[in-house]
């Protein structure tokens, strides 16, 4: 069907302001925060109500227009890219928390709603969400239900999927699913609601989910640390998480600090050194304090840690935050290609050892960034752009250290994608973490609830 | 020079306050306290001249309960040498703290006497002229730089329009505007040879000094809530909006 066809339908069911086609709008929302594709869709909807989301799908499936969901546009993978005259399907219209339940610490809300909306909502009572990472003013909790995202309390309270306990889906045959219904225990078969969580959009759409809520933090203190090696981090994490209850513990490079600093953020202190770790740990009782006090000694003593903070006041607290969080923001201007990997724990000093020799040995001359979620095995590898190098030259530089990266990776069995999905970005290399009789039961899954593949087509994985 | 610098146990600058139910003061019950941000900048300056070997002494004074021994810490683990609680849990205004601080100034006769501009919970902004008058010295008040010479000081302060530079006769009294330094971190070593510097509690009425306060709080209540924002269809109906409604063509 012609694309004038197309927008009639969709003009027909909703009001001009409500079906964007013009050219900022289009531009906006036909992507995410990856930097490598045009955006090109073919209008931007915002419906308000479960029945306009099936509606749409009814006429994606008659006109076999594609739709690409879109919440907060945070992603890192191209998860809601639309370069392909897609329909965006902007949840940002369907933004209330409809309900909070003290008994089962639960709230229901929309898919639109701002993850730190949501945090706020929690803390005013008493209790927290602990999905929790630095783009919470924008993403949008549809979003990081169908990206499962994890971030910065990983360690101490898992992923988006553990939060999850109900959710309304419109599949891409327009039916409405309501899945577990908010209860802690449900044994009856297959988990449906699980397999939405982490989908990218490619099963169906989250019109309403119901997330439980976790005890409010116990005053949160937190020490940046400065370490001589590679070898010290996890040292250091060992007998952190021995000593005390950690909610957070990151990594990053001293590169890193130097663009956060040269970003405005001061910096911790003196002392240069070519790590740091950022602790983040329950300070409540006063032999919190003394425990951390105690573990810093004999880390000094062993020379694992060189210097260290911390943070005084809530003040001082979110501004050492800052040193980790802004990365991202910091090096944004840098156009940097990034890596998103995992493996397990115990693995992490291993994996580090080999990436530093790759990256040494085949490409001295570029500038990388290493920060991370070390606590939970996972890593963000960013490699900045020359400021001489065409993109394309770059883009493609990149995707050889990625085949490089995945095979190491794939040897020490770990994750091409640990936190930010596979979309377009990772599609090439899932065969590194996934095999093919695998990724074959996943085709079969995502047949059964799109079967004519309108939603969020080409993520993923392409069609066998 | 020794210098002396007073802080106050504050609720954290991050804390979003809620007046207490029945009116009388703001809830601090399971409230994150922190050092008062103006006094932190206080203590990074007499730290920094101690460093720049302008000040032979620090010492750190804060006047409250027993808990201001935690912020005595902070100022101890930032540098301070040794430091004065003067213990009480007597609500304590501006007019009694600058008695107490003078009382304090009589007893350890410092050079220079550094003050945050006002304590963010109170908001008085009164205590350090207070100070000065009591102890009949000069003040330099809202201070953006301080540079000691011999035997006075100059202080660049922070006035309507622009910036005023005064000297000032030694021993003075300082109040710490925002942009005077950026404090630093509290480093762990620190943390931990604070812990065995001298920390002196003594009780107000070891200084005679009357501490009743003057004022009294009759209601202490949320600001009203702002009605929200409306949209309007058309430019007629915006000017008819700012002349009847919001009242301001």
């Amino acid at each position: 069907m012609s694309d004038a066809a197309i927008l009639a339908r969709l003009g027909a069911l909703l009001p001009p302001a409500r079906l964007r086609t013009d050219a900022d709008t289009l531009a906006s929302h036909g992507r995410d925060w990856t930097r490598l594709y045009q955006p090109d869709p073919l209008a931007v909807a915002f419906p308000e109500s479960v029945a306009e989301v099936q509606a749409l799908v009814a006429i994606a499936n008659d006109t076999a227009c594609p739709l690409v969901p879109s919440g907060g546009r945070t992603g890192l993978s191209g998860g809601a890219v639309a370069k392909s005259r897609e329909l965006v399907l902007s949840f940002e219209r369907m933004n209330r928390i409809l309900g909070f339940d003290a008994v089962d610490r639960s709230v229901t809300a929309e898919p639109g709603v701002i993850l730190e909306t949501l945090q706020d909502y929690a803390r005013e009572h008493g209790l927290q969400y602990p999905v929790d990472f630095a783009a919470r003013g924008s993403a949008q909790l549809g979003g990081t239900i169908a990206t499962n995202a994890g971030g910065i309390k990983v360690i101490r309270w898992g992923m988006t999927r553990d939060w999850v306990s109900g959710l309304k889906v419109v599949t891409g045959r327009g039916e409405l699913l309501d899945l577990n219904r908010g209860l802690v225990k449900n044994n009856t078969g297959y988990d449906l609601r699980q397999l939405f969580i982490g989908s990218e959009g490619t099963l169906g759409l989250i019109v309403e989910a119901t997330v439980r809520l976790a005890e409010a933090p116990q005053a949160p203190a937190v020490m940046v640390l400065g370490l001589p090696d590679l070898e010290a981090i996890m040292s250091a994490f060992e007998r952190l998480r021995a000593a005390l209850r950690l909610t957070a513990f990151e990594c990053f490079s001293a590169q890193a600090l130097s663009y956060v600093t040269a970003h405005g953020q001061p910096r911790p202190f003196e002392t240069e050194t070519p790590w740091y770790v950022l602790a983040e740990y329950d300070a409540a009782e006063e032999r919190d304090t003394e425990a951390a006090m105690a573990a810093f000694e004999t880390l000094a003593e062993d020379g694992i840690v060189l210097d260290g903070v911390l943070s005084q006041s809530d003040s001082q607290w979110r501004a050492l935050w800052r040193l980790r969080e802004d990365i991202t923001e910091s090096i944004a201007h840098r156009l940097p290609y990034k890596n998103d990997v995992s493996v397990r724990v115990a693995r992490v000093p291993e994996f580090l050892r080999a990436m530093d020799e790759l990256f040494a040995r085949e490409y001295p001359d570029f500038e990388v960034i290493w920060f991370g979620h070390v606590g939970d095995g996972n890593l963000h590898i960013s490699v900045l752009q020359p400021p001489e190098m065409a993109r394309a030259d770059f883009v493609a530089a990149c995707e050889q250290v990625s085949e490089h990266l995945f095979a190491t990776l794939a040897a020490l069995g770990g994750s091409i994608s640990a936190e930010h999905g596979v979309g377009l970005v990772k599609k090439p290399y899932l065969s590194y973490s996934r095999d093919p009789a695998e990724i074959s039961y996943l085709r079969a899954i995502r047949a059964a609830f799109d079967p004519n593949g309108i939603l969020n087509p080409g993520k993923l994985f392409d069609p066998a | 020079m020794k210098v002396l610098v007073a802080v106050k146990r504050v609720v954290d600058y991050n804390v979003k306050v809620r007046p207490k139910a029945d009116g009388t003061g703001v809830e601090t019950a399971n409230v994150k306290m922190s050092m008062n941000p103006f006094d932190e900048i206080a203590v990074e300056e007499a730290v920094r001249l101690q460093e720049a070997g302008k000040a032979s002494e620090v010492v750190v004074v804060s006047l409250g309960v027993s808990a201001c021994q935690d912020t005595l810490r902070t100022a101890l683990a930032m540098g301070a040498d040794r430091a004065i609680l003067v213990e009480t849990d007597a609500e304590l205004q501006p007019l009694a703290v600058a008695k107490l601080l003078k009382a304090v100034v009589d007893k350890e006769q410092p050079g220079l006497v550094i003050l945050g501009k006002q304590a963010i919970d109170d908001d008085c902004n009164q205590t350090g002229q207070m100070l000065a008058a009591l102890l009949g010295c000069g003040q330099g008040t809202f201070a953006s730089k301080v540079e000691p010479g011999d035997g006075l000081v100059t202080v660049t302060r922070e006035v309507d329009g622009g910036a005023e530079t005064v000297e000032l006769k030694l021993p003075a009294v300082i109040t710490s505007d925002l942009r005077l330094n950026e404090p630093r971190y509290v480093k762990l070593p620190n943390i931990m040879k604070a812990k065995k510097k001298p920390l002196e509690v003594l009780k107000p009425e070891a200084f005679g000094v009357d501490v009743t306060p003057r004022l009294k709080t009759l209601k202490v209540a949320e600001p009203p809530k702002r009605a929200g924002g409306v949209k309007v269809a058309s430019v007629a109906e915006l000017v008819d909006k700012l002349k009847n409604v919001a009242q301001v063509l």
